[in-house]
């Protein structure tokens, strides 16, 4: 195999992979970093994004890259409900149950996708997108622009979290909460934030994972291991660890079908999980510790 | 008899209360005066941090008055109590350690509105160390740093009151007496101090006047130099 076929096959599929674990992580990082519980109904969310934008392109007739920030901010108003009506209600009890309720709204989640949108796969769009050549690399205009979006949005979060007054807020509380609520820090403004943000990126990382492959009720669920072996891997707490981290997970997940078998290439995302918690629980870029 | 000073910042009268159902305080009174550092100083469980907490809401308070200014600040949040002029400095995790130190002292001017360009300058004119280290994160500084730039985001409201839960604490003796050096900095700049010590000694040496506490209740008040040299204290709480 020559080193373009490696680029062509294995490489950039791996980076487009990741830049869509890498969204979804950065998402499970806030949570867990501010909130400080795990949200196991992150895949679910963002497939409910995924299928928002589906909702707008099929029936609104939109454009998709017109429903792509529209589906970001009906994702990001679902989460704040989300919030307003389930988990805030156990904001004082231990954050277990918050986590257990997560699974439900995970499942609810699902439920509403599989009765409003049925359990056939669907694409935004039909038809073969064939790739372009560039100097021997083979990319598609879907993958390029997965991969500069993410970029994008995550420069605009960081952007955000660095230079604003909420954003520092968002970090004070996620650094040290009682110091940040001795502070005057509203934590209630602070959490609604923090999901509206989360929300509008988990629909982004469902967006691009139904443009690059297809829409299907399962198919946040299926991210969500990896996006969560992602964020642990980078270092809970920390955005830039979590796009390395679903850049890393992504593109192990495409090598490794040249060393295991295609089957356990779900597997893969357990198994850097179980090794980063077990070698550095701080994850790559020192992280809190769970 | 205590002189009683012109007029009193602080004036804590018989407070009960604690975290619970059960009291930890069983009737304390502390009154501190304008530009006057006040130490609370007692054997360990007497409810030194507990009646400082008590003063900025951190706690259940059943019975007593906390004057600030002339107002009856008790079961007011902490929030209302900042804006109030009161300020209070945590003896542990008490800074941001992933931001840098200008951020932390951002924090702290969290609930004002407006510009903060001159209260950031004040308190570094306070702390100039700080300056030089504005844009290091607070978590890679020095025990003496870190403890100004704790002190330096309760200073960023330009409080009345700065509260300091035992600012010495796992400190050498070295940065303690440059703590001490830096709080009568502070209060020159105007700003009366109440602080809780386990280094009692050191405190009494420093501060103008002192209360001893012992089982949640008033044991001993007076000039800090009087403290030190009364017989029974020493005996008692100072360790011979």
């Amino acid at each position: 195999m020559t080193l373009l076929e490696l680029i062509n096959f294995y490489l950039i599929p791996g980076v487009v992979l990741g830049s869509i674990y890498a969204l979804g992580a950065v998402g499970i990082t806030l949570v867990f970093g501010i909130l400080r519980f795990a949200h196991l109904a992150h895949g679910d969310l963002a497939t409910f994004g995924a299928f928002a934008a589906l909702a707008l392109v099929a029936v609104g007739g939109v454009n998709v890259w017109v429903a792509l920030p529209l589906a970001m901010a009906i994702c990001g108003a679902a989460a704040i409900g989300i919030d307003k009506y389930f988990y805030d209600y156990l904001k004082e009890r231990p954050k277990i149950l918050t986590v257990m309720a997560s699974l439900g709204i995970a499942l609810m989640l699902r439920a509403i996708v599989q009765v409003v949108w049925g359990v056939d796969t669907e694409t935004y769009t039909r038809g073969i997108v064939r790739p372009e050549t560039y100097w021997g690399i083979r990319i598609r205009d879907r993958e390029l622009y997965t991969v500069i979006a993410m970029l994008g949005i995550v420069a605009v979060l960081w952007f955000f979290l660095k230079n604003t007054k909420w954003g520092k807020a968002m970090r004070a509380m996620s650094d040290n909460p009682d110091l940040a609520l001795l502070s005057g820090v509203d934590n209630r403004k602070v959490t609604m934030l923090t999901w509206m943000i989360v929300g509008m990126l988990c629909a982004a990382a469902g967006f691009f994972l139904g443009l690059n492959t297809e829409l299907k009720a399962l198919m946040g669920w299926t991210m969500l291991l990896p996006m969560f072996a992602a964020a642990i891997l980078g270092g809970v707490g920390r955005v830039e660890g979590a796009v390395i981290g679903g850049l890393i997970i992504g593109i192990v997940e495409e090598m490794s079908v040249l060393f295991i078998p295609t089957e356990y290439k779900a597997a893969l995302a357990f198994a850097i999980l179980l090794i980063i918690l077990l070698v550095r629980p701080t994850g790559l870029l020192k992280g809190k510790v769970l | 008899m205590l002189q009683k000073a012109t007029s009193h910042v602080l004036a804590m009268q018989e407070v009960r209360g604690g975290y619970g159902d059960a009291d930890i305080l069983h009737g304390v009174s502390i009154e501190v005066a304008e530009k006057e550092i006040v130490v609370i100083v007692g054997p360990n469980g007497a409810g030194k941090s507990t009646a400082m907490k008590a003063i900025f809401g951190l706690l259940k308070v059943r019975g007593g008055s906390i004057m600030v200014d002339g107002t009856d600040i008790a079961g007011w949040t902490p929030n209302r109590i900042v804006q109030h002029g009161v300020c209070y400095v945590p003896q542990v995790n008490n800074v941001f350690r992933e931001m840098t130190v200008h951020e932390n002292l951002e924090m702290g001017a969290f609930l004002n509105k407006g510009d903060f360009t001159e209260a950031c300058d004040r308190v570094y004119a306070l702390f100039p160390d700080l300056r030089e280290r504005r844009r290091a994160l607070a978590g890679n500084l020095s025990g003496g740093q870190r403890q100004m730039v704790a002190m330096g985001r309760a200073l960023m409201l330009s409080p009345k009151l700065l509260l300091l839960d035992e600012p010495t604490a796992g400190l050498s003796p070295k940065y303690m007496e440059q703590i001490f050096e830096i709080t009568r900095g502070v209060r020159d700049s105007g700003v009366s101090i109440l602080l809780v010590e386990q280094h009692a000694k050191q405190a009494l040496a420093f501060a103008d006047r002192g209360y001893v506490l012992a089982a949640g209740q008033n044991r001993h008040e007076g000039r800090a130099a009087d403290l030190l040299a009364d017989q029974e204290v020493a005996e008692m709480f100072l360790g011979g």
